[in-house]
């Protein structure tokens, strides 16, 4: 178990994360574009705020796989399975308290029920699990952080 | 005005951002709205079903009339509503991105009181996918929603009553009192989370389209006759180019009836090939360099894939698919299928060799040529031609039936090589193969002459050994056939007129085509027919007629692509961009014969 693992695993779940929630996007079965959302907390330029959206999300997959690392550190065990198991409590936490209650708290476009667009353009809140943006969307959002801890705990592992 | 739920074909007007284009029948309804674009499924299609297509009506609660104009210069209407209870004028824009954060489509309607008191009410029915998926409608807040899938819709409204919301639709009902506006926007996601704008941010946004559009549309050089329709041209032209790729949409609509309860139904919200070098010859000589170039790397783009083969159509954004598929829906006035996507990207034109080197010859000429590998690539056309002119086609009007030697195809691959030796000349083609491109372009005149020419009509005939008439035997004017002092070219001209004509109005062809039915006069080859008539010296008569054309034009200047001869009434698919283009071509025929 290395950091270094924990470098490689973050990055490929981050474009394996990402890509699977387009592809999710692409079939329809959400609205949820989260460099879109991570982008507009910093920029009102469209292209600008997705670039700045991706850069974002891959420093914050690198972040989340050093928390992975530490954990598993911190247990003594690491593996592709235990990985996907953080991976499912990543994603419920990431779809209910970071981007359902955190996300609308620090993001200054994110409408909230308080809030209101008479003064400036608010993005619609995502609700709870994410279910504004689609009801398929805790799905996808859970199943590509499954794939992604998955990675991450494999590269830890492999790495060791 | 409606007839059992339908407007009339006539009484629709245009808005669009170069994304997409809404259709807005007399009475303020949008009856057809596809998102995020153009030629993406509709969630207003009611002029195609007018049960289950979804609209967005909004109009006086109360008898009323209107007038309608866009505003000078711009794709902005305005629609004046006449009522005993006052008067009240509705802006209707779709609004392009600017400063901020903006929704990825937006839909302004502002309404605004000008005297007394007018009841006014609006209803929302968004019906997704072709009016295939009901949307699930819920509120945002305070703000209502209608989902479907990876699309949105977003209803924002700031002084029009309190939106009620119910299974199927978004509605509310205020009075608009003098001095007072209303405002109410749809914005749309597709793919992400929707934006709800703010009132001040909507408004700067209606106040820079409208400045872009009257920009947009002073920049343009044209001074001659008809100016006032020839902007309007150029303004739905305009609209109908899909800004992201510089492609053309041959028009906005799809499956509108060539003939009402008939199967003459079809899907133009593809680029034709056919229309390419009207297309930079309209966009050249209004001042748009900048469209004429992307249109013309479109062009060339989309055409990569199958090259050195050309297909028919292509979609909007270069791809080579459009399968033909009929919906559900019951059509316009029961005509049905109502198809989407197009069969005839399947066929075999040969005319289209014809217009792809005659863009490029206007692109090269105005441009002083082009890359070595464009060059080499159009090279590699001219040879295919060589090789495959004497084959059968489907003709430029893709008929249903039977391949035939049409004399146009003919005279189109003639043209390809004509322009292929020129530009080998120029030094813009490899010369190479000029000298086979010249012996071939000779064969094909002598093929047209020999087989195609008919002396009981006088006239080149629709096909080779036939005896009917088809007004695309004049684009070969257009195109420079018979420049060389042919007779034969000119008698043509008289007898498509005489044959096919009906005032200033003419039909396509006689004979078969494959389908049943009938269909309305061509408005395009009625533009053509001017401007043969202007090319060929003949300003006085190519007046007369062009006037006429003139005035079929609906209320704010647009045309479809057909006009039933007997009631003037609207057919086909709306706005038709080869309609307008043609009428461009034709007024600046005229302007030169004019001048000369």
């Amino acid at each position: 178990m290395n950091a270094w693992g924990a470098v490689a695993g973050g990055f490929v779940g981050t474009v394996v994360l990402t890509s699977a929630l387009r592809a999710a996007s692409e079939l329809g079965l959400t609205r949820m574009d989260l460099p879109f959302l991570l982008g507009t907390a910093f920029s009102t330029d469209r292209t600008r705020a997705k670039a700045l959206g991706y850069l974002l999300h891959f420093v914050f997959g690198q972040g989340f796989a050093f928390v992975y690392y530490g954990v598993f550190i911190a247990i003594g065990h690491s593996g592709w399975a235990l990985g996907a198991a953080f991976g499912l409590l990543h994603g419920i936490f990431a779809s209910t308290a970071l981007v359902s209650v955190l996300l609308p708290i620090a993001h200054p476009r994110m409408g909230t029920s308080e809030s209101s667009a008479a003064d400036r353009p608010l993005l619609e809140p995502p609700g709870f699990m994410m279910l504004n943006y689609g009801a398929r969307t805790p799905l996808a959002t859970l199943l590509s952080h499954i794939a992604y801890g998955a990675i991450v705990g494999g590269f830890v592992s492999l790495a060791s | 005005m409606r007839s059992a739920g339908y407007a009339p074909l006539r009484d629709y007007a245009a808005i669009g951002d170069g994304r997409t284009v809404a259709l807005i029948a007399g009475d303020c309804s949008i009856d057809w709205l596809c998102l995020p674009n153009l030629d993406s499924a509709s969630v207003f299609a009611a002029v195609l079903d007018a049960e289950r297509g979804g609209s967005f009506q909004l109009a006086p609660d109360c008898p009323f009339t209107t007038e309608r104009r866009y505003l000078p210069e711009t794709n902005v209407l305005e629609t004046t509503f006449i009522t005993g209870e006052g008067v009240v004028r509705v802006i209707d824009a779709m609004l392009l991105p600017g400063v901020g954060l903006a929704p990825s489509r937006e839909l302004a309607r502002r309404v605004e009181g000008v005297a007394g008191r007018v009841p006014i009410r609006w209803r929302v029915e968004p019906r997704f996918a072709y009016g295939s998926r009901r949307p699930h409608i819920g509120l945002r807040g305070e703000t209502p929603v209608a989902t479907c899938g990876q699309d949105a819709l977003a209803l924002s409204a700031w002084g029009a009553g309190d939106p009620t919301l119910d299974e199927r639709s978004i509605s509310g009902c205020f009075v608009a009192p003098e001095g007072q506006a209303a405002l109410i926007v749809l914005s749309a996601a597709h793919q992400e989370p929707l934006v709800f704008p703010s009132r001040t941010e909507v408004e700067s946004r209606v106040g820079a389209t409208l400045a872009f559009w009257r920009d947009w549309a002073a920049s343009r050089t044209y001074e001659g006759p008809w100016r006032e329709a020839v902007i309007r041209s150029a303004l739905v032209l305009k609209l109908l180019i899909h800004a992201p790729s510089g492609a053309i949409a041959a028009a906005a609509s799809a499956s509108l009836p060539e003939q009402i309860g008939g199967e003459r139904n079809w899907d133009y919200r593809f680029c034709w090939v056919r229309d390419s070098a009207f297309m930079l010859d309209a966009m050249m000589q209004l001042g748009c360099p900048r469209e004429a170039e992307a249109f013309f790397w479109w062009l060339l783009h989309a055409s990569q894939l199958t090259h050195p083969r050309l297909r028919v159509l292509y979609r909007l954004d270069g791809g080579e698919r459009a399968p033909e598929t009929a919906l559900g829906l019951s059509g316009y006035r029961d005509s049905r299928p109502v198809r989407v996507g197009n069969g005839a990207a399947e066929q075999q034109q040969l005319d289209i060799y014809g217009d792809l080197m005659q863009t490029a010859w206007l692109y090269a000429s105005a441009s002083r040529g082009f890359e070595r590998e464009t060059g080499r690539r159009l090279a590699e056309i001219a040879d295919l031609v060589c090789e495959i002119w004497r084959q059968p086609d489907c003709g430029i009007w893709e008929v249903r039936s039977e391949p035939l030697h049409f004399t146009h195809s003919k005279m189109m691959c003639w043209v390809a090589l004509d322009r292929a030796v020129r530009m080998a000349e120029a030094g813009w083609l490899p010369r190479g193969n000029a000298a086979r491109w010249a012996t071939e372009a000779i064969a094909i005149r002598d093929f047209i002459d020999s087989r195609c020419w008919s002396d009981e009509l006088s006239s080149y005939a629709r096909s080779a050994g036939g005896r009917d008439l088809d007004a695309s035997l004049l684009l070969g004017a257009l195109m420079g056939y018979g420049d060389d002092g042919d007779s034969r070219m000119a008698s043509t001209i008289d007898a498509v007129r005489e044959g096919l004509g009906s005032g200033p109005l003419l039909y396509r062809y006689s004979g078969e085509d494959g389908l049943s039915g009938g269909e309305g006069a061509f408005l395009c080859c009625s533009f053509f027919l001017v401007d043969a008539l202007a090319r060929a010296g003949r300003l006085d008569e190519a007046s007369d007629a062009m006037r006429e054309l003139v005035g079929l034009a609906n209320d704010v200047g647009l045309y479809a692509e057909e006009v039933d001869r007997s009631t003037g009434a609207f057919l086909g698919n709306t706005p038709q961009g080869l309609v307008h283009l043609s009428l461009i071509n034709a007024a600046v025929s005229l302007s030169k014969g004019q001048r000369a």
